[in-house]
């Protein structure tokens, strides 16, 4: 699987936010078909990290290759153009819209009313409530409904529906379980693994090591905006990487040394 | 569908009620002098200007902006109407006007969008910047219209009557319709409406909201700009202090109407009746004899009981401010 082109390379990558190096030259590749696990504590860079890859963040230094081609532009509508999606914790939905509207922001159907293109509600309230429902919402939501009446783990099951909808090449999700219930949580694990299953990139950011010890092919470490640790969940046991985490990338260098 | 979308959203609402109750207070206390086909003329005429302006004001308002400079623009366009048609002729006139008025709103955007500086002070600023070039245009004398550009037909369509109604009547009901469409059922509408919301939530999912905001900017300078060239279109004079306190009337409406200032919600119906509601105590106020001085403090009232009352409203509908 790793021989392949990775789908998402990136190259000695830095980020400056005027004084501050937010990351430092860090280098992973992703592959598709891959689940990968971004793991780091609070401030290490994970979500940074990602801001790049989805064109929030414009890279200070290095490259990054999406499916072989440099990426030269950063910016959110291309990145979603070329199928990355990103589930973010506060950020996504806006609440003083609708379910159907939020759903099809910034892809909105049109259907030509007397030449002009109007926004096709049919479709948007079908399709929208067709994978809300799928998604486990109350019956007694309906699509109409702003996104300001909806649960954390209503919100959640929007954004990760839209995101399977849309037939995305990669889905990046940051800390998709928080706010949660038990039922909630493992039904967004299992829809993880399922997007890896059709061949997806899903890139799973997490604090905790141990949940997605489980559900990942490799795991990433993150730490002060380096990566401290790249290894396959085969290799490398929850218990160990949680070490490097505890010991903030120190025992990677005690293990050079030895 | 858009009327009752937005109605059942509650903004504008409140405006609705707010119409109906002030339309029932005036009937009680003056009905003789309320109900005359001159003054019910006047109001519409004046109160259709002012929606005009409100309307603009509303779209910048959901997208979490604002506009002071709506006066000094609309006063410039009349000024600019007024003063170049001798050289390029009414219709000419009214496009180089126009075209003043979209320049502002569209420098004032990229001021606020790629300064990234607030927009109560870049419009501010615009109020006087504008205002001050009326008073170097002018050099502060009265200009009119000669006979034959009063009885042009693009004039007479823009300030007489038509097709039975007030022309300006009819210009607003117009652009309300077609604005109301473009807000809720177009996919600018959507974005305008994400944007003012949520801006990191709209920009996430690829919404280009500047660019949004900047056509919602221009769109309002445009809209007070044709408010000052149909003014003028009926009465073809102009004085330096054309639309001064224009903007906080214009504000005013639309937050009666139920826009609010957080962003995201708001209704055009709702800043059109509220431009109706501030128009009409203006009047009520002079023709029942009370000093003219009366209708700002009846207007800040009115405001204050509207926000209160829109607050209620939204929060009835399980809305947060």
């Amino acid at each position: 699987m790793n021989k392949q082109t990775p789908l998402i390379q990136i190259k000695n990558l830095d980020l400056h936010f005027g004084a501050f190096h937010a990351l430092k030259n860090v280098s992973v590749d992703f592959h598709a078909g891959e689940l990968v696990g971004l793991v780091g504590d609070n401030g290490a860079g994970k979500t940074t990290l990602i801001r790049v890859l989805c064109g929030i963040h414009t890279p200070s230094a290095g490259e990054v290759y999406f499916d072989g081609t440099r990426v030269k532009t950063f910016h959110p509508k291309l990145a979603i153009d070329q199928g990355i999606e990103t589930i973010q914790q506060s950020v996504g939905l806006c609440d003083n819209l609708s379910i159907a509207r939020n759903f099809y922001l910034g892809r909105e159907p049109v259907k030509r009313f007397c030449g002009l293109p109007l926004l096709d509600f049919a479709k948007m309230r079908e399709m929208s409530g067709r994978v809300i429902r799928q998604f486990g919402l109350r019956e007694n939501v309906s699509v109409d409904d702003e996104v300001e009446r909806l649960s954390g783990g209503e919100r959640q099951s929007v954004k990760i529906g839209r995101a399977v909808e849309f037939k995305n090449r990669v889905v990046i999700m940051d800390e998709p379980t928080n706010h949660l219930s038990v039922r909630e949580r493992e039904h967004v694990n299992e829809l993880a693994l399922q997007l890896r299953d059709q061949g997806l990139l899903v890139i799973y950011i997490t604090h905790d090591i141990f949940q997605v010890h489980r559900l990942a092919d490799r795991i990433v470490i993150m730490e002060n905006g380096e990566k401290i640790e790249d290894a396959s969940t085969e290799t490398m046991s929850a218990e160990a990487l949680e070490e490097v985490i505890r010991q903030g990338g120190r025992i990677v260098e005690k293990r050079d040394a030895v | 569908m858009f009327f009752p979308t937005s109605l059942s959203r509650g903004a504008g609402f409140g405006a609705v009620v707010g119409v109906a109750l002030m339309l029932s207070v005036f009937t009680v206390i003056d009905f003789g002098g309320w109900w005359t086909v001159q003054t019910v003329t006047n109001v519409l005429h004046f109160a259709s200007i002012l929606g005009l302006i409100a309307m603009g004001q509303a779209l910048v308002i959901m997208s979490k902006e604002i506009d002071l400079s709506v006066g000094s623009v609309y006063g410039l366009a009349g000024v600019a109407f007024i003063t170049l048609q001798p050289d390029l002729g009414v219709p000419g006139a009214i496009v180089a006007a126009l075209l003043i008025s979209a320049l502002i709103g569209f420098l004032q955007a990229m001021a606020v969008l790629k300064g990234a500086l607030p927009s109560m002070i870049v419009t501010l600023g615009g109020l006087f910047t504008v205002r001050g070039i009326i008073y170097v245009w002018t050099g502060g004398s009265v200009r009119a219209f000669p006979e034959e550009a009063r009885s042009h037909w693009i004039t007479r369509m823009l300030g007489g009557e038509f097709l039975g109604l007030e022309a300006s009547l009819f210009w607003l009901l117009v652009l309300l319709a077609i604005l109301s469409v473009l807000l809720w059922r177009t996919k600018f509408g959507n974005h305008l409406l994400a944007a003012g919301g949520d801006l990191d939530s709209a920009k996430s999912q690829g919404v280009q909201t500047d660019r949004t905001k900047t056509i919602a900017f221009v769109t309002c300078s445009l809209l007070a700009g044709f408010a000052g060239i149909v003014t003028l279109a009926d009465r073809p004079q102009t004085h330096v202090t054309l639309g001064e306190l224009l903007e906080l009337e214009a504000i005013a409406a639309a937050v009666i109407g139920g826009c609010l200032l957080s962003g995201g919600r708001g209704s055009l119906l709702g800043a059109v009746l509220g431009a109706l509601i501030v128009v009409s105590f203006r009047y009520e106020l002079i023709a029942l004899g009370a000093p003219s001085s009366w209708f700002m403090t009846f207007v800040g009232i009115v405001l204050i009981v509207a926000v209160i009352f829109n607050q209620k409203l939204a929060r009835a509908a399980g809305h947060s401010l």
